[in-house]
């Protein structure tokens, strides 16, 4: 029965029958059909040997190679079709985020350079600011030098007109400090220009600092390089002057006052 | 003659056919070159004397070979040597050719069931070589009644049943059965004389 069992003879009924024994387990029977399997598979012998055309091994080998090559090229070596995608995916990820890390880099950098601009400007603007309190510092330095110095003199410089303040100088060896309230403001861009007046019979006036009154009409002037000797100059003098200053007076005197 | 032979078990205990198999899961056309180059005659002689037509039978063995190809994962080494897993591969698809549709589709499960299968092959002839078995093979079963060969042949290249054959043959249902069952004896005990 196991010989026509696997010959594929048996009719319906016997062939249930030993397949329901066989899923019983009988380790007897299961070797005994797998021989005859075995056994059965001999006839192939009885067939007359022919050969398959040439063509249809062409055939076979165009099909096989094509695949083979389909399968190395869309799934990488053996890789299925889903995890190409996956890999696919994770790639353009990477891409993309190494595009976007290499965006925020930009930008960082772009910003960074904004940042240390904007430093250097605050830094050039404070250090000006400091260069002018240091400047500020020491002409107050000085102006308070020239107020506290026993050499130094007060002189009042008289206006030419009653109704305009008079001006007050303190000179000495240290220099001159001269300052004013309500001070008239010189029309257009025009300056009040200290002028020293020398002792000495038809000397020339000697050209000093030019001021503008601030918009209060204060004016403080603080001149450090004064005359070697303060004795040569017999009065001080204030006249209007172009913006720029003048070698010499060109308009007539506002304020004037002797040397005492 | 055809040109297969049995080769020795390598060192890892597989024949060089299961080896070859194995290669066919990396897509090794060279190793599915060589299966087809030894099994392709005996293949084609198998599927040619069931459907005898030449252009159908071809188209069978395309089939075969390229399932091979495609679900070389089915055959399993341990369940037996693999001459015998493709010949009732090939066999099934040419019996196929020739059923009805409906019968088709009723023996469909077992053909499956048969891939599956275990197949041990007897001590005695693993050391037979595949021509001198196939000498054999035809001289044994050439002593056999020539009725009792047509009933055997029946059943193995056509794919019918005792009750079939008997009909076909036109004898008792029993003597069937006798002539298949003795037949198949006779051609074991015959191979095992051989050796």
């Amino acid at each position: 029965m196991y010989e026509a069992y696997a010959l594929g003879a048996l009719d319906a009924p016997e062939r249930a029958a030993l397949e329901a024994h066989l899923a019983t387990g009988c380790a007897t029977c299961a070797k005994a059909v797998a021989e005859a399997r075995w056994l059965v598979s001999q006839l192939v012998y009885l067939a007359p040997e022919v050969s398959p055309s040439d063509m249809l091994k062409g055939r076979l080998l165009q099909t096989v190679r094509s695949e083979a090559k389909s399968s190395a090229g869309s799934a990488a070596a053996g890789v299925p079709y889903w995890l190409s995608a996956v890999i696919a995916a994770l790639l353009l990820i990477t891409v993309y985020s190494a595009w976007n890390a290499h965006q925020a880099k930009e930008e960082l950098r772009a910003s960074n350079e904004r940042l240390t601009a904007h430093i250097q400007q605050e830094r050039t603007v404070a250090q000006q600011k400091l260069a002018a309190l240091e400047e500020q510092m020491a002409v107050m330095k000085r102006e308070n030098a020239i107020l506290i110095d026993p050499d130094s003199v007060k002189i009042t410089l008289m206006p030419q007109k009653i109704e305009v303040p008079p001006l007050v100088a303190m000179c000495g060896p240290k220099g001159i400090v001269l300052t004013g309230q309500k001070v008239p403001m010189p029309a257009g861009d025009r300056v009040l220009q200290l002028w020293l007046i020398p002792k000495a019979p038809g000397a020339k006036p000697m050209p000093s600092m030019a001021v503008r009154p601030d918009e209060n009409g204060w004016i403080r002037m603080v001149v450090t390089h004064a005359p070697a000797s303060l004795g040569e100059i017999k009065a001080l003098a204030i006249t209007e002057e172009p913006a720029s200053g003048s070698p010499q007076p060109t308009s007539a005197i506002r304020w004037v006052g002797a040397m005492s | 003659m055809f040109l297969a032979v049995i080769r020795p078990l390598d060192e890892s205990g597989a024949s060089p056919d299961a080896a070859l198999v194995r290669l066919l899961l990396q897509n090794d056309v060279s190793a599915f070159e060589t299966l087809y180059d030894k099994y392709s005659r005996i293949v084609y002689s198998l599927v040619l004397k069931i459907v005898q037509q030449s252009g159908p039978a071809e188209e069978v063995v395309q089939d075969v070979f390229l399932q091979l190809w495609r679900n070389s994962a089915q055959y399993d080494a341990a369940r037996g040597p693999f001459v015998p897993w493709l010949m009732t591969l090939a066999r099934n698809r040419a019996l196929d050719t020739l059923r009805l549709k409906s019968e088709r589709q009723r023996r469909l499960e077992n053909q499956t069931d048969e891939l599956y299968s275990v197949v041990v092959a007897p001590q005695y002839e693993r050391e037979l070589d595949e021509k001198r078995r196939a000498e054999r093979v035809r001289s044994l079963v050439g002593e056999l009644n020539p009725q009792q060969k047509r009933a055997i042949e029946l059943a193995y290249f056509q794919g019918l049943s005792h009750t079939e054959i008997s009909e076909e043959l036109k004898e008792p249902l029993g003597t069937v059965k006798s002539w298949i069952r003795n037949g198949l004896i006779r051609l074991r005990e015959g191979l095992r004389a051989t050796t």
